[in-house]
């Protein structure tokens, strides 16, 4: 039912941008288009930008002709080694052949665009807006006296920085290559892993003022067209002035705000990129972020990093039990403490109680007060250390680890337990290979030792109702966000918690419904 | 609410719904209940033979399914008994599933009071878990399906191992004499034992919402099954650890039986509220279905889609809920609601199914 809902509106939205282009384009005509007067062009395109600093104008003749032309180009954006070694150099020594009268429009303009211009790309632009807009995307502007066209030459050569291993996602094996800022970078990164012709890129554009361009990255031949549609859709209906990093869009095409477990998925990684396109997911890449987002999202990508399928699978399995294990130590070991202690302490050895007991004499706050100042002081400690820079990161890190929590323990504040407990606790939550997943663990985590305090065992069993509820009901651009734990389904089952060998995964998960489902023969 | 049936369930899912619906407070009390009745340590005969039979009529319930198979329950009774007695027949069962559900969470709340927290209040215990199953049930029919494919394995793997780890403590005399007192005992009981399989006739309303409706007799077979070989485990370990005379006298036998091991060496030693916490979920499931065949029932009386139905029945449940002044009124209402159960679920299915087959032969002799 949501599909077609979702269809109606989209076809709402086309019928609508149609109606828009029709009104609009008569309108621009009208008024800014380039009469093909050098002098009166420059005019006009100095009124319209020509106040800011960086923008540059320089005016040549063209060879022996004496024809005027201007370029026009941003200082810093356009490749100045195109203008010097391709545009002023080919036009200033063109010389057409001498037929005995001046050159017509047309042949001038074919003239310079096949036989003068050794530039690859070039395009023929009119309208004032579509000048002034390519200028300031990185493109040379070529005026001509005599000629309605402008062309505009090559392509944005900002500086970007290299390749680099990325900071986020460090692996032990595995291609060492994270994407960057720059958006032509980071798609030829991606056809350079897949050499597939049905690797399809499809851009478009968003951020009404600042034009920032965005793909769209999919298998032609695997993706649920469905799900195609539902991307495309939701990215259209962004209507914002700018948008500073992907992860702007990630939370405005997410499903649930309301909900703390991240929805789409972001990664340096092309290989973890192509990985989920060849899975039949949907990747979206926008100019300017180092940050690919993956959709859909299914809670198990969550805790699943690259490497499970770099290792082998023996290696690869127990590393994965293992992290699903640090989540639920990360989740649940601080309000099972505070049950424990403050509950049922009964259930615990009796030897173990006692040990406890002796700890926490003179502690003077209850378990769920003490375990809030391990646990906000650590977390204070952790914001602390990433803001800083490197070096002093680490001494807070020792600082705040070994001396506070020392200190705090001599000072009869808190019981030597507690520290272990809040240490592991954290730990278990740096194992999870995704930071925006640690913070979702973090903030459940104070949730969950707020249900213990009220209720001890049965609050931390309520707990997991409650995020249970709430993961069974959350959905991800209409794909369960539990599958494939839920609902079953034993061939999806072998790429879950364990990861059985690559010679057994022959089938592509089927809960994202992929056109061309077999992977390995 | 979701009751478009768009939304479907998996045949695993759906044999999930009748195992967990089945499930439930009864099973700590199970061993106690059979057994007082038959007086023999010949119980486990009895849940084998009651097995069976609710296999039967699950058999039954579901090829009357298959003759509507876009209409649950409520929608296709008015087409055999026409709109009035339809209407009405579906009312008290909507009643009886607020009862159930209100049973349920009441049961709970005592034990959890018994075992885990000694001085909170029952309210206090009650609300948060009425919401949580509110906000669950809001999520649809694939939404519950999942959560009990979570709960499932869980709970089940848990206090399997839990029994398990008991069993030195097993001694088969304690079973002996077999048929002592010949078959007569057996058939005393066989009613107490059927109502514990009582959530079998939740068919009556998930069929509609299956993918596949075609070759899934599997589905009461396994949906039956696994209670039926877990019922039989507990009584058989339960009865032959403690002997006939001691479960009698025990409110929560598992629990007790649980309680007298303790396990040195493990992190814990003791396992009886550890079970207990485990098995809220399995109780959350029942009430959480319970729930949603009363909501979807009044959604399709009404012919409406609001979730207004959920917000309006969760104050009736609570209240229902607070009837029972104590525990001993507590296990009085469980009877009350077996009885009816019986004739609802064990009777009426057979009745629909004869009318059914009657009408069809009218038809065709027309």
């Amino acid at each position: 039912m949501r599909w077609r809902r979702l269809n109606k509106n989209r076809m709402k939205i086309e019928e609508s941008a149609k109606n828009a282009k029709q009104d609009k384009q008569p309108f621009q005509e009208s008024i800014n288009e380039m009469t093909g007067n050098l002098t009166e062009d420059l005019n006009l395109i100095r009124q319209e930008i020509g106040h800011n600093s960086d923008v540059k104008f320089r005016e040549f003749q063209m060879g022996t002709t004496g024809i005027r032309i201007a370029i026009i180009f941003i200082d810093g954006l356009a490749d100045t080694d195109v203008i010097n070694n391709h545009i002023l150099v080919d036009l200033m020594w063109a010389s057409p052949k001498d037929t005995g009268h001046p050159l017509k429009n047309s042949s001038l303009k074919e003239f310079i665009k096949n036989q003068a211009l050794s530039v690859c790309g070039l395009s023929e632009a009119r309208a004032l807006k579509d000048i002034t807009s390519g200028i300031m995307f990185g493109s040379i502007a070529i005026l001509v006296d005599g000629l309605e066209d402008v062309f505009l030459a090559g392509v944005s050569n900002a500086k970007t920085r290299n390749i680099d291993e990325p900071p986020t996602e460090a692996l032990v094996h595995g291609p060492r290559v994270g994407f960057i800022e720059n958006l032509k970078d980071n798609t030829a990164l991606l056809r350079r892993h897949g050499k597939d012709q049905n690797l399809s890129i499809i851009s478009s554009q968003v951020g009404e003022r600042s034009k920032k361009e965005l793909v769209i990255i999919y298998m032609k031949d695997i993706v649920d067209p469905h799900l195609l549609e539902e991307v495309k859709q939701r990215i259209n209906k962004i209507k914002i002035d700018d948008v500073h990093d992907s992860s702007y869009i990630e939370q405005l095409i997410e499903d649930n705000f309301l909900s703390p477990f991240p929805q789409v998925q972001s990664t340096e990684r092309p290989d973890r990129v192509m990985g989920a396109l060849m899975e039949g997911r949907v990747a979206i890449l926008l100019d300017g972020s180092p940050f690919a987002l993956i959709v859909p999202v299914t809670f198990h990508m969550l805790l699943q990093s690259p490497e499970d399928y770099y290792e082998r699978w023996m290696a690869a399995t127990l590393i994965r039990i293992l992290r699903y294990f640090s989540a639920f130590i990360a989740l649940f070991v601080p309000s099972l403490y505070i049950a424990f202690i403050s509950f049922h302490p009964g259930l615990i050895p009796t030897k173990l109680i006692f040990s406890i007991a002796a700890t926490r004499e003179g502690v003077p706050f209850p378990p769920l007060i003490e375990a809030l100042i391990m646990e906000v002081s650590i977390e204070v400690l952790r914001e602390a250390g990433l803001r800083l820079p490197k070096p002093i990161g680490q001494s807070i890190g020792i600082v705040g680890g070994l001396v506070i929590g020392e200190a705090a323990v001599q000072a009869g504040i808190v019981s030597p337990i507690m520290v272990i407990v809040v240490a592991v606790t954290a730990i278990s939550s740096f194992t999870l290979p995704q930071y925006n997943v640690g913070i979702a663990l973090r903030i459940l985590r104070f949730a969950s030792m707020l249900f213990a305090s009220m209720f001890g065992l049965y609050g931390v069993v309520l707990f997991f109702l409650l995020v249970c509820s709430h993961l069974v009901r959350l959905k991800s651009f209409g794909i369960p966000y539990l599958s494939p734990a839920v609902s079953f389904r034993l061939s999806d089952w072998k790429d879950f918690m364990i990861r059985v060998p690559l010679f057994l995964m022959k089938r592509r998960p089927k809960l994202l419904h992929p056109k061309d489902s077999v992977r390995k023969r | 609410m979701t009751s478009s049936p768009l939304d479907r369930i998996t045949s695993h899912q759906a044999v999930m719904f009748i195992t967990n619906f089945i499930f439930g407070a009864g099973i700590l009390t199970l061993p106690r209940t059979t057994t007082e009745k038959i007086k023999t340590p010949d119980s486990w005969i009895a849940i084998i033979v009651s097995g069976v039979i609710i296999t039967l009529v699950a058999i039954i319930i579901l090829k009357l399914c298959q003759r509507y198979p876009n209409e649950t329950f409520y929608q296709f009774n008015q087409k055999l008994l026409g709109k009035w007695v339809g209407s009405l027949l579906s009312l008290t069962v909507i009643c009886y599933y607020i009862a159930l559900s209100a049973y349920e969470v009441r049961t709970m709340a005592e034990t959890t009071r018994l075992f885990l927290l000694q001085g909170t209040p029952t309210w206090a215990i009650m609300m948060p878990f009425l919401w949580i199953g509110l906000y669950l049930v809001q999520g649809g029919v694939n939404a519950i399906a999942r959560l009990l494919e979570i709960i499932f394995p869980i709970t089940v793997l848990f206090l399997l191992m839990v029994m398990f780890l008991g069993i030195e403590l097993f001694e088969v005399d304690n079973l002996r004499p077999v048929l002592g007192s010949g078959v007569k005992p057996v058939l005393k009981g066989l009613t107490t034992s059927s109502l514990s399989f009582a959530g079998f006739e939740i068919l009556l309303f998930i069929y509609m919402f299956m993918k596949e409706k075609t070759k899934v007799t599997k589905v009461p077979l396994l949906g039956v099954g696994i209670p039926f070989i877990f019922y039989t485990i507990t009584v058989v370990i339960v009865v032959g650890t403690m002997s006939v005379d001691a479960v009698v006298t025990q409110t929560w036998p598992v629990l007790t039986f649980i309680r007298s091991f303790e396990i040195k060496g493990l992190l814990f030693e003791r396992f009886d509220s550890l079970i207990l916490v485990i098995w809220i979920m399995q109780i959350f499931s029942t009430y959480v279905i319970a729930l949603f065949i009363a909501t979807l029932g009044l959604n399709q009386i009404f012919s409406k889609n609001s979730s207004a139905f959920i917000y309006s029945l969760m104050p009736l449940i609570y209240l229902v809920s607070m009837i029972p002044k104590n525990i001993n009124e507590v296990f009085k209402m469980s009877d009350v609601i077996g009885n009816f159960a019986l004739y609802l679920f064990f009777i009426m299915p057979m009745f629909l199914f004869v009318i059914s087959k009657v009408k069809e032969r009218k038809y065709e002799k027309m």
